[in-house]
């Protein structure tokens, strides 16, 4: 018998081989043992530390640490109020958008390459999972370094290359707009691997019978990759773009080590801002206010992207 | 996990990697494809490169306003001084780092694991309710968590301790695992399942002979995410232990920086050894993902 | 049943991961042992010798009080308030810590007075312009560990290059060397001004209180103050006048002294350890170490005190703490650690020991005309952030703006 293609038809099927009927209580008891142990993970570890952050929200905590009683709705009247909120937040959805769009397209063409035989691909292969290893914070200064002018080897090879005249180089990291940009590439770097991967594993489940079916049929290349192998890609795409978008959002140590010496809100993001506010003015009440809002506004993202995309329609 | 033979009824198909491999490719397109890889292989390791370069180098060369592509001198010893220096017990930290990041990858994997299989092949009040709480657990901003998490460690008396940084990896890591899963066990065909149990297997035989082996390739890439997320992890580690030897690498690192001067060619050296095992853990792991497996088909 | 023993099987396995994490390893750290006082300690990493001058202490201590224990935390600057704010949220503050600012820790009640852990004679002997700066509403709740004055590091090469021949005293005089240092070109910077977020603070206090400004006193904070103006408007000419070296605004202090130890600077202020990082990285460097140049060209120099400071907590350990502080900052143990991080002594003998020291005359010498950040102001630690976060728009923006701004920060805060 011929394999039915995986995926998005299977969702059609009945999802019981016998479908008795049961209580929904009964159901919901019998998929507590395979759950549970997750669901006791998280509501025991995770519930605690996150409760305080909503709790600290709406407290007045002083700069040392103390709990100076509640404070209403004044912190979140604080963010909102400050200032530079609304570029902040603006920036937070170009950095997202930008990384992870540029992210996926780079990845579908990587995994592509990885996928294809050819002499010392295994040694191409372990090479792209070098950024997954290292930290990302130490890949960032490692960019930061060579960005530095006078010391920066990036520098010197953009002054030997003629393209920089002053001697000791450009400053990259010294101003707000060309910090942001180097960031956005590292981000962009450092999430590659995870993405690639997640693509190679999907390409590496697509039944070879579909290939198979689709050059019978006489399809080109291309028209075989958008018409066959990016459909069967979906579920993994789906998911390597969902964990993308809370990674990047979420994402600090890039932002800090690339923008941490230049002053003012011109390259912050919500998540920097969040860093700031605890690091720098030590408000923490005020950052958690941040944190909350940043908490909701990534919900909303999400839940707007698992409803437009469904990644879990197959079930 | 152990691996299990893959249950009757299935093959490996070679046919799909036949297609990629004995394919037949014209010479040009195979130095295509190989200028292609050695272009990707320069870009991925450049950084590391300038990060290895650094690590041989001495303080004062590393922060020399004439920078040299090459170092001039090869300071091997640093690899060997980085292992006694005032600083940090690095031996220690590094123990640390790979007892934290190996038994929570393997909490993740035992807990998650039944969860991803579960959501993905069956129906049940509260499903996507239980998705979406997994997920939402990523979306809290570590820095902010932190407070919390030490007050709560502090009451249970696991604080400084590698049990509570277990439980904190394996807790904030184990929603992408469960999902990156959850979609691979969702794209294996229904029929695969239900022609065993058909045959009388029980849901785990179902699981672990025959769903498993398909997912292979989607347990690695949850397992690495896991490994890796685990193995860098700073801000909770930061808080929680106090104790240097009990500190992973991540913390390590940062007792490097001094006020006014930081040991650089440390703190590359330091990352530079710290990649290695992780390197390693995915050679010994990759050929899974490769797809020596595959969803093939069902006779 | 074949099913159910199946979930059995999982329920079992993931029961025994979570066992054997909870309970496979033990706090190996934990205090307390041998039922004896144990004292948390929790410092920041001034070189890379700290952590190993602070064990030498400890080692000492214990000998000398066995029933005693010292747990000894290092952190890095960077992470150092994190830490403290963590612990003191979960209200296990260290029972001694060495830090910044402490008005603010005072201010919320958790700080022991100073006088009641550490015995009489050895409170005697700080130096009271110090102690000055560790006092709240006239109780003093902190010990000045270390201090540092600044002074003007000049490289004597760079300024006979570029023909001035004596090293400025005043802004006028300081233009005019920078300008001329920074016209030999090849990359060379006259003045090495970083006003970036490492330690704006210090670089604004060079300019505006050399200015004739203010930064407030104990009960105000008062940065968008008229006195200030000049210092700010100086700082835009060096700018402007192409004195400096490319984008002050965002340049940190470490990795610029790091260019002026290597002969690419005419100038820049550097503290006592700057001393050290040349000996050690380019001891052929010809450079002098002048007063900072002023307005008027009066002295001035910027002081700035580390404290060690004691955390109340329950209460119990202010015998142990008063031990220990009596200890450390008795003869040799004291002098010896300051010695070895560079730094200026804050006790009368201690500067009377290290007063000899040739590295360190250059900084005894200024020290007496030190000015010092309100750091009595509970305020100051958020007058700090605020400098860092938004001093270097220096660069781009009208001096009055940035001003206002750090102040409107300031008084949000």
């Amino acid at each position: 018998m011929r394999a039915e293609p995986v995926g998005a038809e299977a969702g059609t099927r009945p999802l019981r081989p016998a479908a008795r009927p049961r209580s929904r209580g009964r159901e919901f008891l019998q998929a507590l043992p395979w759950i549970g142990p997750a669901l006791a993970l998280i509501v025991g570890v995770v519930f605690f530390p996150a409760g305080v952050m909503f709790y600290n929200s709406t407290r007045d905590i002083s700069a040392s640490g103390v709990d100076r009683g509640s404070a209403g709705l004044s912190n979140f009247a604080e963010v909102f109020a400050f200032p530079y909120f609304w570029p902040i937040l603006g920036r937070t959805i170009v950095w997202v958008v930008v990384v992870v769009v540029v992210t996926v397209v780079l990845s579908l063409a990587l995994a592509q390459l990885l996928d294809k035989a050819f002499p010392g691909r295994r040694i191409v292969r372990l090479a792209v999972i070098v950024p997954w290893a290292s930290s990302v914070v130490m890949t960032t200064m490692v960019v930061y370094y060579g960005l530095e002018p006078y010391f920066g080897i990036i520098n010197t090879f953009l002054v030997d290359l003629g393209l920089i005249q002053d001697p000791e180089g450009y400053g990259w990291t010294r101003n707000a707009g060309t910090a942001f940009a180097w960031s956005i590439a590292v981000a962009i770097f450092v999430s590659l691997p995870f993405t690639s991967y997640t693509i190679l594993a999907g390409l590496a489940t697509v039944p070879s019978e579909v290939l198979e079916a689709a050059k019978m049929d006489g399809a080109g290349p291309v028209r075989t990759y958008f018409g066959v192998v990016l459909p069967q890609l979906r579920a993994a795409i789906a998911v390597a773009v969902l964990i993308n978008i809370i990674n990047v959002f979420n994402s600090l140590p890039i932002l800090r080590v690339m923008t941490g010496s230049i002053p003012g809100y011109d390259a912050d993001t919500v998540m920097t801002m969040i860093f700031k506010y605890i690091q720098n003015q030590h408000r923490l009440d005020v950052a958690s206010a941040l944190s909350v809002v940043a908490f909701v506004i990534v919900i909303l993202i999400v839940a707007a992207y698992l409803r437009v995309v469904k990644p879990m329609r197959e079930v | 996990m152990a691996v299990l033979a893959p249950a009757p009824g299935l093959r490996k198909t070679d046919a799909r990697r036949a297609h990629y491999t004995e394919d037949q490719v014209s010479l040009p397109r195979m130095l295509l494809r190989m200028a292609a890889g050695l272009v990707v292989l320069v870009v991925f390791l450049l950084p590391y490169a300038i990060m290895f370069f650094g690590s041989v180098k001495t303080k004062a060369q590393i922060r020399s306003v004439d920078p040299t592509y090459f170092p001039t001198e090869w300071h091997w010893e640093n690899y060997v001084t980085m292992w006694s220096t005032p600083e940090t017990p690095l031996v220690q930290n590094l123990i640390s780092t790979i007892v934290i990041s190996v038994f929570a990858t393997l909490l993740v994997l035992a807990v998650a694991l039944p969860a991803a299989y579960y959501t993905a092949r069956f129906r049940f009040p509260g499903r996507m309710v239980f998705l979406f709480l997994v997920i939402v657990t990523q979306m809290l901003q570590p820095a902010v968590l932190t407070s919390g998490l030490f007050r709560q460690f502090l009451a249970l008396d696991l604080i400084d301790t590698w049990a509570a940084m277990i439980l904190v990896n394996a807790a904030f890591n184990l929603s992408f695992a469960v999902w990156i899963m959850h979609s691979f066990f969702a794209g294996i065909p229904k029929e695969v399942d239900e022609a065993a149990q058909i045959d009388g297997a029980s849901r785990l035989t179902v699981l672990f002979r025959i769903s498993l082996p398909l997912v292979w390739p989607g347990i690695v890439t949850a397992i690495v995410f896991t490994f890796v997320a685990c193995w860098n992890e700073f801000a909770a580690s930061l808080v929680i232990l106090s104790t240097a030897g009990n500190q992973p690498l991540a913390v390590a690192l940062t007792k490097f920086v001094g006020q006014y001067e930081t040991s650089w060619h440390y703190v590359f050296g330091v990352s530079i050894v710290a990649i290695i095992p992780v390197v390693v853990l995915f050679m010994l792991i990759e050929k899974r993902l490769v797809g020596g497996l595959t969803t093939g088909s069902v006779k | 049943m074949k099913t159910l023993r199946g979930i059995g099987v999982v329920a079992l396995a993931a029961t025994t991961a979570l066992t054997l994490a909870s309970c496979g390893f033990s706090n190996d750290g934990g205090g307390g042992e041998g039922g004896g006082t144990s004292l948390d300690l929790l410092v920041p990493s001034y070189s890379d010798n700290t952590k190993s001058l602070w064990e030498g202490v400890i080692e000492g201590f214990e000998e000398e009080n066995p029933d005693i224990d010292v747990n000894l935390e290092v952190q890095s600057w960077d992470n150092l308030e994190t830490v403290i704010a963590t612990k003191i949220q979960g209200g296990e503050a260290p029972d001694i810590y060495n830090g910044g600012p402490f008005a603010s820790f005072a201010a919320d009640g958790l700080l022991y007075p100073a006088e009641e852990v550490v015995s009489p004679e050895v409170f005697a002997d700080f130096q009271e312009s110090f102690i000055a700066n560790e006092q709240l509403e006239g109780t003093t709740y902190a010990l000045p560990l270390i201090a540092s004055a600044r002074a003007l590091f000049v490289n004597n090469e760079l300024l006979e290059q570029a023909g001035v021949t004596e090293p400025p005293t005043d802004w006028d005089s300081l233009l005019d060397a920078a300008t001329k240092v920074s016209a030999l070109g090849n990359g060379i910077a006259g003045y090495g001004m970083p006003l970036g977020s490492e330690e704006a603070q210090a670089e604004a206090a060079v300019w505006l209180l050399g200015g004739g400004g203010t930064f407030g006193d104990e009960s105000e904070i008062t940065i968008d103050d008229p006195s200030n103006l000049p210092g700010a408007e100086q700082i835009k000419a060096m700018i402007d006048a192409g004195a400096t070296q490319a984008d002050p605004g965002s340049t940190d202090r470490s990795p610029l002294m790091d260019i002026f130890v290597q002969g690419k600077i005419g100038m820049q202020v550097g503290l006592p350890p700057t001393v050290g990082q040349i000996e050690e990285n380019n001891p052929d460097l010809d450079y002098s170490i002048v007063p900072i140049p002023t307005r008027d060209g009066s002295p001035f120099t910027l002081g700035v005190a580390d404290q060690l400071m004691a955390f109340e907590n329950d209460g119990d350990k202010q015998e142990a703490i008063t031990a220990f502080f009596d200890y450390f900052f008795t003869g040799d143990v004291y002098s010896d650690w300051v010695k070895a991080e560079g730094f200026l002594p804050t006790t009368k003998s201690g500067a009377e020991t290290l007063g000899g020291e040739e590295a360190l005359a250059p900084f005894l010498e200024v020290l007496p005309d030190a000015q010092f950040y309100p750091t009595t102001n509970a305020k100051w630690s958020a007058t700090d952030a605020a400098f860092k976060a938004l001093f270097g728009q220096l660069q781009t923006q009208p001096a009055e703006d940035v001003l206002q701004q750090i102040q409107a920060q300031v008084d949000a805060g």
